[in-house]
């Protein structure tokens, strides 16, 4: 029973192009409970990172996709002539984690965080659809607010924006990094 | 609107005896022209004494119709005492002046101590941790450029309409001139002109799609032998896309545009033309 969902489950993250939603398992599955369809979740990851497929499922931006695994990256390149992937620049990592801590924010604010211009980092970011224009501040000028978007999430292998350690975790971080 | 005719001669204020005045038959008031207004009606150094003394709110008092109405006055004369709109334009300066003075928002006195670049950053990140935090975005996007998902093969189409940007016809011929530009530059040894029907290449274009799922516009151009094939090819590329053979989009603004087969495309390989 439990091993027939799994692979019910398997063949829809599979046919998934982009991180498939326990909402749209629920339009597909709408008589199982919710817990069984999360264990059944669970075991499949498990099953994929403990065997020695190349593939893996992994839980992204709130949903369930299946990945290469890292050791398969130059094969992958080479078969889809990509030489090497874009990075995103010093600027808009930090324009970016800016944003990613103090969401929903403005662009005053994060030229206070970050105590230069990001105007350009923030076009960039906007651009590539890592961030979003989320609403208008009640404040002065009612600026914009910015907000990261799923596509962030799955950029950076996030499922959800939580998985970022706490600014305190942050702080901790960085005294072993220097430790 | 016309000045009035006040029949008490005021001598009053300086420029108020003009030569050659005495010819004039009617006599004229001193202080020339009124100003007519539902809050104030008299001379104007009056009205800006009473604006002074805070007696006349300025913001009641419209300046386009007292400046109108003085350049109607003034057509209105058959003389004009230099001295006396001199005299006007300066009060009437004084009035905008004062007026612009209550519109525009005024500069706040700040106190020193204030540090108003940050506003409350005691709640915000310090450099520090906004440093650590990028270098473990920086880790995790390493990590994540060794991970391939399918969403990065965007050659499957769903059925229904696109996220995707379907390009107009100008996309598709900017491309296209552009590259044509670029060609040009290329020094060419014509062997011998090769005769290319759009049929063939239409079927071509078809075949390649076939088997390679997605063609990069520009480079399938770009790969083409002559300026000649190029510009035939892109003819084909634009009778394929009207013939709802194949489709043309754009994945994102400004990036390069991409050509699929139609799912639904109508059978006959798109060269029934």
């Amino acid at each position: 029973m439990n091993d027939s969902l799994k692979s019910i489950l398997e063949a829809l993250i599979f046919i998934s192009v982009e991180p498939l939603t326990p909402e749209r398992i629920r339009e597909v599955l709408p008589d199982e409970n919710e817990e069984d369809i999360g264990q059944a979740l669970a075991g499949l990851v498990e099953d994929y990172a403990a065997g020695s497929q190349a593939v893996r499922i992994t839980a992204s931006a709130g949903g369930y996709v299946f990945s290469t695994k890292p050791e398969y990256d130059p094969f992958v390149r080479k078969l889809l002539q990509i030489e090497r992937r874009k990075k995103l620049s010093g600027q808009a990592l930090e324009t970016l984690s800016a944003i990613a801590y103090h969401q929903p924010v403005t662009q005053p604010e994060i030229h206070a965080i970050r105590g230069v211009d990001c105007s350009h980092a923030l076009h960039t970011l906007l651009e590539n659809k890592l961030i979003k224009i989320s609403g208008r501040k009640e404040a002065p000028g009612r600026p914009l607010l910015y907000r990261t978007t799923d596509k962030f999430l799955t950029y950076f292998g996030l499922n959800a924006i939580e998985d970022l350690p706490s600014a305190e975790e942050l702080k901790k971080l960085l005294q072993e990094g220097n430790a | 609107m016309l000045d009035e005719h006040d029949p008490s001669p005021n001598p009053d204020g300086p420029g108020v005896i003009a030569p050659g005045r005495d010819d004039l038959a009617a006599p004229v008031p001193a202080d020339g022209y009124q100003v007519k207004l539902p809050v104030f009606e008299g001379p104007l150094d009056l009205l800006l004494y009473l604006i002074k003394k805070k007696k006349i709110e300025i913001h009641d008092i419209p300046i386009s119709v007292i400046t109108s109405e003085y350049l109607e006055y003034l057509r209105g004369r058959i003389d004009i005492v230099i001295d006396r709109e001199a005299e006007f334009l300066l009060m009437a300066a004084l009035l905008i002046y004062l007026k612009s003075q209550t519109l525009l928002p005024r500069e706040q006195v700040l106190d020193p101590d204030i540090e108003l670049r940050r506003p409350s950053m005691d709640h915000l990140m310090d450099h520090d941790r906004l440093r650590a935090a990028a270098a473990l975005l920086r880790d995790k996007e390493e990590e994540q450029s060794q991970v391939w998902k399918r969403s990065i093969l965007n050659a499957p189409l769903p059925d229904e309409d696109l996220d995707l940007v379907e390009v107009s016809l100008f996309d598709l011929a900017e491309s296209f001139f552009a590259l044509m530009k670029r060609k040009q530059t290329e020094a060419y040894k014509v062997v011998k002109a090769r005769e290319i029907s759009m049929a063939d290449k239409m079927a071509e274009i078809v075949e390649t799609l076939k088997s390679r799922g997605v063609l990069d516009f520009l480079d399938f151009l770009w790969e083409q032998e002559s300026l000649e094939e190029a510009l035939i090819s892109f003819f084909c590329l634009l009778e394929l896309i009207k013939a709802r053979t194949i489709i043309a989009v754009q994945e994102q603004l400004f990036h390069t545009i991409k050509v699929w087969l139609r799912k639904d495309a109508p059978a006959g390989d798109g060269n029934e033309s």
